[in-house]
């Protein structure tokens, strides 16, 4: 079921799935699963823990076989010697042998690649210079996610799949991945990550890929996505009961938040109004539009 | 070719940075023969008999750490995994450690020899020595393969426990540091299951020419048993990549 979508065929296709099914043992990890990534831009994964994301992206790596369905990238079937040089990749949960310093393991993946960038590119966009030489083993956890990142662009890639980049880096190590995405990006090479922090799919994504059990419950512009959880969040506090404010224009859902109540409006101004005539001593009142977490919220809670 | 050689590079240099495997894989097996086949020697022919079984020895240890726990840690690391996404062939990472192991084995192997040829007073012609550095050399084959099935199917602790317990099995009831013949003769019987007797006796065959031994039999066993551990590799290597 998708309760968003928008067609962007008209854009060159980097990952084209249909009908992908995987299961393990009886359960189901991709549930006929089909989307269609464009070839520039970044895109975004959503999805709690479990809902099919790292499963999705061994899929088009040709780490995992599908039970059923097709999977190809640029037209390329995953898992050849020919496909993988296209791709660049960053697993969750990966550490690179400890003993090596970032250099060597730079060197190493330099023989893979037809056309490698070099050390000092990869230097310069991925801040690697402070610790080039230092043993992997040796670096801080935004350390080693840099070198890893720095691998994942090293084959000048057309498309690079990242699988939860920033998990466990603090903001400022997350800060430097994010800028040398959008960098990436710029450069024309379309990016897949994915992630559980929908602030960095607000800050980092042109498109958005909502998953929940194995199925894409949203996929379009994270702009869009964004839009459909309601033109803004009102938070107040009131005497007025719930089903009261329910009934008010507009008014999309409320919700208990201890001592304030959160509701969601497509047209903020014309619901406040109308609450301050229900209740003037209504107090304590912010609007803010909108997040993407909102957007999330709203879509989980309609599957 | 070239990804080959930067390969076999990474895996020297990660081998030479770990002094827990460089020092008991290259320096035990000569500082035993040393005291056993040397000091300890009472004017029998100790020196001659045990350069042939440490010799093997010697081989067992960088084969079945360097590829039983070196790929179980790798693999655990989700290292493996990225390395099948990267467009490296997938021989390239293991004929690196293999290249990396053989080199290993000749540099254990050495102090040996020198050794015995020089301490120990062992003789032997030029052509023998080859011959039985060729022997020695080979011998890293089925260990390799034990290596890679272990290394393949188990988490890292267990690995590092199952190729202790394989390597000092292989290594006594295989006879490498006590002669089999002093053995019971159930153990004796224990042997024939061992590689490494086998390999042992076929090393023997060149230094301890006093007796005769059946090598077309323990040539051909120890194909055999080659064969069967390739079977194991192949399928733990196959296994841990259809999940």
């Amino acid at each position: 079921m998708t309760l968003i979508n928008s067609n962007s065929t008209e854009l060159a296709s980097a990952l084209l799935c249909s009908d992908v099914i995987k299961r393990f043992g009886n359960k189901t990890a991709l549930d006929s699963l089909s989307l269609n990534i464009s070839a520039t831009g970044v895109t975004a994964i959503l999805g709690a823990n479990g809902a099919g994301k790292t499963t999705l992206i061994n899929c088009a790596l040709g780490l995992l076989k599908p039970n059923s369905g097709s999977i190809s990238l640029f037209g390329k079937a995953p898992g050849l010697a020919e496909t993988k040089q296209l791709v660049g990749v960053m697993l969750q949960d990966t550490n690179l042998p400890d003993l090596l310093s970032a250099r060597e393991h730079i060197e190493l993946f330099q023989s893979y690649y037809h056309t490698p960038l070099s050390i000092s590119q990869l230097c310069e966009l991925c801040d690697l210079d402070a610790f080039i030489d230092q043993r992997y083993k040796k670096l801080s956890g935004g350390q080693k996610r840099r070198v890893q990142f720095a691998l994942s662009i090293l084959g000048q890639p057309k498309i690079v799949f990242l699988d939860e980049p920033t998990t466990g880096l603090d903001i400022s190590a997350r800060k430097t991945v994010w800028r040398t995405i959008r960098k990436l990006s710029q450069n024309g090479t379309a990016i897949v990550l994915t992630t559980h922090y929908l602030e960095e799919a607000d800050s980092l994504a042109d498109h958005t890929i909502v998953m929940s059990n194995g199925q894409i419950i949203a996929d379009a512009p994270t702009e869009q996505i964004r839009a459909s959880a309601g033109g803004a969040v009102i938070r107040c506090s009131t005497k007025l009961d719930a089903q009261t404010i329910a009934a008010v224009e507009h008014v999309e859902s409320v919700d208990h938040h201890g001592k304030h109540l959160e509701i969601r409006s497509a047209d903020a101004s014309k619901s406040v109004k109308r609450l301050f005539e229900l209740d003037p001593s209504l107090s304590n009142l912010t609007i803010s539009k909108s997040s993407l977490e909102d957007a999330f919220l709203e879509l989980n809670r309609k599957v | 070719m070239s990804i080959l050689v930067k390969e076999t590079g990474a895996e020297l240099l990660k081998a030479i940075r770990a002094p827990e495997f460089i020092l008991p894989t290259i320096f035990m097996p000569s500082l035993f023969y040393t005291i056993f086949g040397v000091i300890l020697n009472k004017g029998g022919n100790s020196a001659d008999y045990l350069l042939a079984t440490y010799g093997v020895f010697a081989v067992m240890g960088p084969a079945i750490f360097g590829f039983g726990t070196g790929v179980a840690s790798e693999r655990e690391r989700g290292w493996l995994d990225l390395k099948r996404a990267l467009p490296s062939p997938a021989y390239s990472y293991i004929l690196a450690k293999l290249l990396t192991t053989l080199m290993f084995t000749a540099i254990a192997l050495m102090p040996i020899y020198l050794i015995a040829g020089f301490v120990g007073n062992v003789e032997l012609a030029r052509g023998d020595w080859f011959s039985l550095f060729a022997i020695h050399l080979s011998a890293t084959i089925p260990f390799v393969l034990i290596g890679i099935a272990l290394g393949f199917s188990l988490n890292s602790g267990g690995a590092i426990a199952l190729s202790n317990i394989l390597f000092l099995s292989l290594a006594i009831l295989g006879g490498l540091w006590f002669p089999v013949f002093l053995f019971p003769e159930f153990m004796q019987t224990l042997a024939n299951f061992m590689p490494s007797f086998h390999l042992a006796e076929l090393a023997l065959s060149i230094v301890d020419t006093g007796k005769e031994r059946a090598t077309g039999f323990h040539t051909l066993t120890i194909i055999v048993m080659t064969l069967g551990f390739l079977a194991l590799a192949i399928f733990a290597w196959l296994r841990q990549r259809s999940i």
